[in-house]
Order: structure tokens, then sequence, then C-alpha cells
């Protein structure tokens, strides 16, 4: 329900028309059913000036590329930011974008060329905000098994240990923490990775390595 | 078959636990783990730094944190749309024309661009106009160059003075001549006398001090 009312209210913003006509109802049925086409399908037709179209895009994609940023950033105001700006920048860039790769691919590029500059601008501020960490960690078995061995306060612990994982992951260069960040938080592929960093599948596994390395390194108290 | 070296071994770690190796190579990997202690003890490391970073895909906000991202996003756009200049907005829509990469656009593109190519060579033609007439005047010696400037004489009445100047400084070609005693020479100062460059020499100036007294005004 809600997402037919931001569908609604973002047709209606982009077309720059406000008012509630009952013909309304029908072209927020067809929004609706945009939301059952494919990416390729959702770019060609907001190439062509359905607004809603690219609605859909952004909600599809928006908390992979939170998540994605997120663990580049550690903060989740920076975060925001960076996704709001990575959407309006493929908003304006829509017209050049040729679907030579997928449109995720595309996007998610630009999310991480941005949060890489942006990382690079902000070299010496607080990084950190911790206060937004699933409950359901607890249950988690590695997590169980890990904490098991590195302390009885668990709560404690888990803090110390994402405190510890931010500052080691921080400690990597931007882009050896974007590649740990897509492949063992997110569970990107090489190939995937290497669309999305413009670099071959050899450079990202020679990356992965070498901040596994460095990582290893950082969290010893953990493994 | 050949024996795996640590080295390679180690690289393949990450394809291992992954399951994206075929089964002879898996193969090799393992056996390879079964007789080397030191990268046993690196592959398990390795296997717990992974399952401690996934830890990370827990730190993320409420869904309900999410809600208004959409509407937030159109409130950027447009404030981001009303700030963009109209040069900007002119250029980007250039740009996403150009990209586009269908033959009709280039033929448009090309079309566009030999047009501004015209229209700045007319400009630059028309600019250059007065410099070429002052070149031309001086092309049968250029070093007969002479610049005579016609000021108003003095005790102008003040309908000559608001009258449109009709003596701006002309150049006109005249024979050198000796410089008269007591008359203005100007020689460049990068003029060297045993430079063959010909000399550019400023003869006369005719210059009469002007004076901003009225002699007589008659109504």
């Amino acid at each position: 329900m809600k997402l037919k009312e931001s569908l609604k209210l973002g047709g209606r913003f982009l077309r720059g028309t406000d008012d509630a006509a009952p013909a309304a109802a029908p072209a927020l049925e067809r929004e609706i059913d945009l939301q059952h086409e494919d990416d390729e399908t959702l770019v060609r037709r907001a190439q062509k000036g359905e607004p809603a179209a690219f609605d859909i895009l952004v909600e599809r994609y928006k908390e992979r590329l939170y998540a994605t940023v997120y663990h580049m950033t550690s903060n989740h105001e920076d975060a925001n930011d960076l996704v709001q700006d990575t959407f309006i920048k493929a908003f304006k860039s829509l017209r050049s974008f040729r679907g030579q790769s997928s449109f995720y691919t595309w996007v998610y590029r630009i999310a991480v060329n941005r949060t890489i500059n942006f990382i690079k601008r902000r070299k010496n501020r607080n990084q950190f905000s911790l206060d937004d960490v699933d409950s359901s960690i607890q249950n988690d078995p590695d997590l169980v098994e890990m904490m098991s061995h590195v302390t009885p306060r668990r709560e404690a612990g888990l803090t110390e240990l994402h405190e510890k994982l931010n500052e080691a992951l921080q400690q990597l260069s931007d882009s050896h923490r974007a590649v740990v960040t897509m492949h063992d938080v997110q569970g990107m592929t090489h190939a995937d990775i290497a669309r999305v960093m413009k670099c071959s599948e050899g450079t990202v596994r020679s990356r992965l390595f070498y901040a596994r390395q460095q990582l290893q390194g950082l969290l010893s108290d953990y493994l | 078959m050949d024996a795996m070296d640590c080295k390679k071994a180690q690289r393949l770690f990450d394809d291992l636990a992954h399951e994206r190796l075929d089964a002879e190579t898996a193969a090799q990997v393992q056996r390879h783990l079964a007789e080397c202690t030191d990268c046993r003890v690196l592959e398990q490391r390795g296997a717990r730094l992974q399952r401690l970073l996934s830890l990370k895909r827990y730190e993320r906000p409420a869904p309900e944190y999410f809600e208004s991202f959409l509407s937030e996003f159109h409130g950027r756009l447009l404030a981001e749309t009303q700030r963009t200049g109209w040069w900007e907005r002119a250029l980007g829509r250039m740009e996403n024309v150009l990209a586009v990469g269908s033959l009709r656009m280039w033929r448009y593109s090309f079309a566009s661009a030999v047009g501004v190519a015209a229209i700045v060579g007319l400009v630059w033609t028309g600019v250059r106009q007065p410099g070429d007439i002052a070149a031309q005047s001086g092309a049968a010696d250029p070093s007969l160059v002479v610049a005579e400037t016609m000021l108003p004489p003095p005790h102008s009445t003040p309908s000559a003075i608001a009258a449109p100047l009709t003596g701006l400084p002309r150049v006109s070609t005249v024979e050198y001549q000796p410089p008269a005693a007591g008359s203005v020479v100007l020689v460049p100062m990068s003029t060297r006398a045993d430079s063959p460059a010909p000399r550019y020499v400023l003869d006369r100036i005719a210059v009469t001090p002007a004076s901003y007294e009225v002699a007589s005004v008659h109504f």
C-alpha cells in the first residue's frame, strides 16, 4: 500500500501535476504493473519519459546499494546521502545509458565511484555509527561460535567486534575495501565486481587476496 | 597430475570455499591442503575471516528507514533541477543527444557542429577585419607605417566637442623622412642597430596641448 502511494506521489511529482484526477486510477494500475517488468524494460520506459519506471528501479536497488555504501563508509547518514546522489546522477544520465551493462552494474558503478571519491575527501572524519545492528545477529551460528571463545559477555563483545571490524575495514585502501565489501559482505561474484570496478577478474582476485592478508593481521584476535 | 604449489593453492581458497572450482582443481587444492600444514592454517584463518566479515550484513537500518527514501529522492531531484542553470540543462541535453549512438543522431550532431564552426568562423573573420585593413595598408612597405593621431584643436566650442569624433587614429603610409629636430621619435626597445629586421618608427604625432577653457561662447 505504501509503495502504491509512493509511486503515485512520485509519478505526480515528476510529471509536474498536482490534481487528484479520477483518471489517475488506471495510471496507477499501470505503474503497479511496472513492478513486474525487468530492468531493461524499465530503463527503456524511463528513457522515453516515464518517471514511474525509474521509481521502480530505485525501490528495487536502494537497499542493496545502501548496504554496500554503508559498509564502505561505516556511517548511515553518509550512506543515505550517497545513495540519493547516486540515483539522482543515474536519473540525469539515464539517456546516456546504452545498455552495454546491466542497469544494476551501471548504477552500482556510480555508487562505488562516488563513495570512493567521498572517502578520499573526508579522510579525517569520525566514521562509526553502530546503533543499527540487526538484533537477529545474536542468533547467527557464526557469531555464537566466534563469541564463545572470545568473550563470555556477548553484548559487550558484539559492540567491540563491530567496532574492530569497521576499524579494520577503514584501514584498507579504498579499492581494497570496495572489493572486500562487495565480495565478502555482499556476496557478489568476482565477475560482477570486475564489471562494476572496470577491471579484470584477476585484479579483483589479487585485491581480495591482499586485502584479506591485511585484515587477518588487523583482526588476529578474532581469528 | 601435477602437484599444486602453495602460492597457486592460496589463490584458489576463495573459489574452493564458494564451490566455484571444477572437480579436478578442487581435488588438487584439497590434496595440497591435506599435505601442507601452513596452507591448511591459512585456509582456516581465511574461512574464519570470511565468516567474521559476513557478520557485517547485520549492520543495517530498520526496514522503516527506507520508507521515505523515494519521496526524499523526489525532493532532492526537484531541488537539484531548480538549482541547475539553464545552460547546464542545455548542456546535459546536448550530452544526452550526443551519447545516443544512432546514426541519425550523429548526423544531427555533425550538422550542428558544422553550423557552430561556421558561425564561429564568421564572427572571427569579423573581429579580424580592422587588423587586416591595417596590414593591407602597410603591405607595400611595412617599415613605413606611420600613425597620425588627429586630436580636436584647442579652443573648441562646446558644440564642436559634442560633435561625433571624426578624427580617430588613421593609418597611412608615407615616405620615411629623417626626424626633424625637436620632433618625438619612438623606437621600440627591442630594435637593435645590427638587427636586419625592419624598423617601425613612429615618425610624428601632431599633438597640440588641449585647453579646457572656452574662448567664446555664442548663443
